[in-house]
């Protein structure tokens, strides 16, 4: 089962076993684990200062050790080519199913129309084996996606391939479904990636701190505080690593199949996002970044899910880490094609106003002056616009951001009055999207700007959805 | 246009509210009885103004609980000193949930929570009579099934 004659197999509705050197590499990450434990405990012992006991205590102390790690090594092998034995997975005309489990078993279906996005990832070490997981996530909350780990590379994107023609609705009568054409939009480049995590928040303080905790320690005559400080800058250090690595060389691209990001060192993934997939969007701008006018954006898609905080969304619900502003409105414009803007209006214009503008230009509603006193310092940037597709909201002075979600892609809408607000006749409005880094809401709206826009929103909401185009997009 | 909820909601929460501070009245009471610090009365005089004060509180706040089921859509109220509004479209449902602890059974009372695809939603309407609950149930789950959509 290998080369072409293996590719097209895997879409004949047959239940298939997954690469043979899955429990290898499986095995591989319980090493490494063993040896990081077993590394973490000498090092303490060594730390510890424990250097009086004779040495056959110690060469003791190590056969065991040895001893314990090939147990749990020959464990952790046995249990993953066993896991391996009973996993086989199935892909059928309306869905991906998946058997799992050694001691309890679990039987997954992904229905293809509820599909959400495709992922291919490949690992560092699948990577050097090529290999790849996919991963069909699906809107069942957070652990519903179907993952195959391993395939190999090719099997795998032929496998996704055929997944999106069927979620699309294609017919092809080739043995192998086509690879819808890319077509690069924006990459970003290391230089710019590498200048944009030192002008973000972890990096600002290692560069502010570290020298401040020096001139303490010199002041005071002792080391404490810079050894107090290492922990922090290891975390901060390690947060920065994982973004360049996370995000070296995106590159995002259309194609029919929806939008596709390529990103990652010595992980590798390619993301597809089908399109209408979206649900929310945020272009936002950390302090520094205003120097350069730089923006990332953000994005809501069901299935990538609530894992990622608001301050640092995970590496999926990125769609552009670092770009120019016109970069990042071709990123938005790739995801809302059609703005929805009335005519003889420019589309740019108006998102230009969002990013940047603080006055009721372009159709922007405004928050009333008296809004100041809950929200002394972004009020006059808190904003909204209603397009014919979308809602968009700007929001924040400092830290910039606008949110952009399409009118059908609406959950639920709600109205929020605290007993300050009851008092200055504000109410903020509250708009309710899938779980991920975009929570739109416009804060301190003047209370009857805020019920006529809950009623028109519902209203256009509904209007959306009715007009919205099928869940199989190419059966338009 | 509102439909209230249960007033034995109010009775409920009361009487849950009331326990502790009925325990705390009493040792208050008889602490300050035995050692016979005047000032001591203090304390079983906070904990009924504490509890008059739950009292109130509880039938305001379930006065504010309040929903309304328009054509499309589904309004739920609540809050005395945060109040909040929210709208979910019925097409948007992803399931509904009924739920009675013991405490809400021994009074009779249900409370039926909304779920879409976003977690923020929170639309739930507690005190509800079980075959009020069970009606809306009902109600919801047919009239999100005709409007239906998808994500």
């Amino acid at each position: 089962m290998s080369g072409a004659q293996g590719r097209q197999a895997y879409a004949d509705g047959e239940w298939h076993r997954l690469h043979p050197l899955t429990p290898a590499l499986r095995s591989w990450r319980i090493l490494v684990v063993v040896l990081v434990i077993g590394v973490q405990n000498g090092a303490d012992n060594l730390l510890s200062g424990d250097f009086n006991t004779p040495p056959d205590v110690n060469g003791r102390l190590l056969a065991g050790g040895g001893a314990i790690i090939l147990v749990v090594l020959a464990v952790g092998v046995v249990y993953s080519v066993l896991s391996w034995r009973m996993s086989r997975f199935r892909v059928g005309p309306e869905a991906l199913e998946l058997y799992t489990g050694v001691l309890f078993r679990q039987h997954r279906q992904a229905r293809l129309d509820r599909l959400q996005a495709v992922d291919v990832v490949q690992p560092f070490l699948a990577r050097l084996t090529g290999l790849a997981r996919l991963t069909l996530e699906v809107a069942g909350g957070s652990g519903s996606a179907v993952s195959l780990s391993y395939l190999t590379d090719g099997q795998a994107q032929s496998l996704r391939n055929h997944l999106l023609a069927r979620a699309a609705g294609v017919r092809y009568d080739t043995d192998e479904a086509p690879e819808a054409p890319e077509q690069v939009a924006v990459s970003v480049g290391a230089p710019r990636l590498v200048l944009s995590l030192a002008l973000s928040g972890p990096s600002l303080a290692l560069a502010l701190g570290t020298p401040l905790l020096i001139v303490v320690a010199l002041a005071i005559g002792n080391v404490g505080p810079l050894l107090g400080i290492v922990p922090t800058a290891f975390g901060a250090i390690s947060l920065l690593w994982q973004r360049f690595a996370g995000q070296f060389g995106f590159l995002v691209a259309t194609s029919p199949d929806g939008l596709r990001l390529r990103h990652g060192l010595l992980e590798h993934r390619t993301q597809t996002v089908p399109p209408g997939r979206v649900q929310a969007v945020r272009l936002s701008q950390p302090l520094l970044w205003r120097i350069p006018d730089w923006w990332q954006v953000h994005a809501n898609v069901a299935g990538y899910g609530g894992s990622s905080a608001e301050d640092a969304p995970g590496t999926e619900s990125t769609l552009l880490p670092v770009g120019s502003r016109a970069e990042a409105i071709a990123v938005l414009s790739l995801v809302l094609p059609d703005a929805g803007v009335q005519p003889g209006e420019h589309p740019g214009e108006v998102v230009d106003a969002g990013l940047s503008g603080s006055t009721p230009t372009a159709g922007y509603v405004v928050v009333p002056r008296r809004a100041r006193w809950v929200d002394p310092i972004a009020w006059r940037r808190t904003g909204f616009r209603v397009t014919s597709a979308a809602l968009l909201i700007r929001r924040g002075r400092l830290r910039r951001a606008l949110d952009v979600v399409p009118h059908a892609r609406t959950q639920s809408v709600g109205l929020r009055q605290g007993p300050l607000q009851r008092r200055l006749r504000l109410v903020s409005f509250t708009l309710h999207s899938t779980p991920g880094p975009v929570s739109p809401e416009v804060p301190h709206l003047d209370a009857a700007t805020a019920a006529r826009l809950l009623a028109e929103q519902v209203d256009r909401a509904r209007a959306a959805r009715a007009s919205s185009g099928p869940e199989r997009w190419m059966e338009r | 246009m509102w439909t209230p909820v249960s007033p034995r909601l109010a009775t409920a929460r009361r009487i849950l509210s009331a326990l502790p501070l009925a325990v705390l009245v009493a040792a208050g009471a008889v602490l300050a009885a035995l050692v016979g610090w005047p000032a001591l009365w203090l304390i079983p005089l906070a904990g009924l103004a504490l509890a008059a004060w739950a009292w109130v509180l509880i039938g305001r706040q379930v006065d504010a609980w309040g929903y309304a089921e328009r054509e499309d859509d589904l309004l739920v109220r609540h809050g005395v000193l945060v109040r909040q509004l929210v709208v979910v479209p019925y097409g948007r449902m992803q399931y509904v949930d009924v739920q009675a602890g013991p405490v809400d059974r021994a009074f009779g009372i249900a409370q039926v929570q909304l779920h879409t695809a976003s977690a923020h939603t929170d639309a739930r309407i507690p005190g509800l009579p079980p075959e009020e609950a069970a009606r809306l149930r009902d109600r919801l789950a047919s009239r999100g099934e005709a409007r239906l959509a998808g994500l």
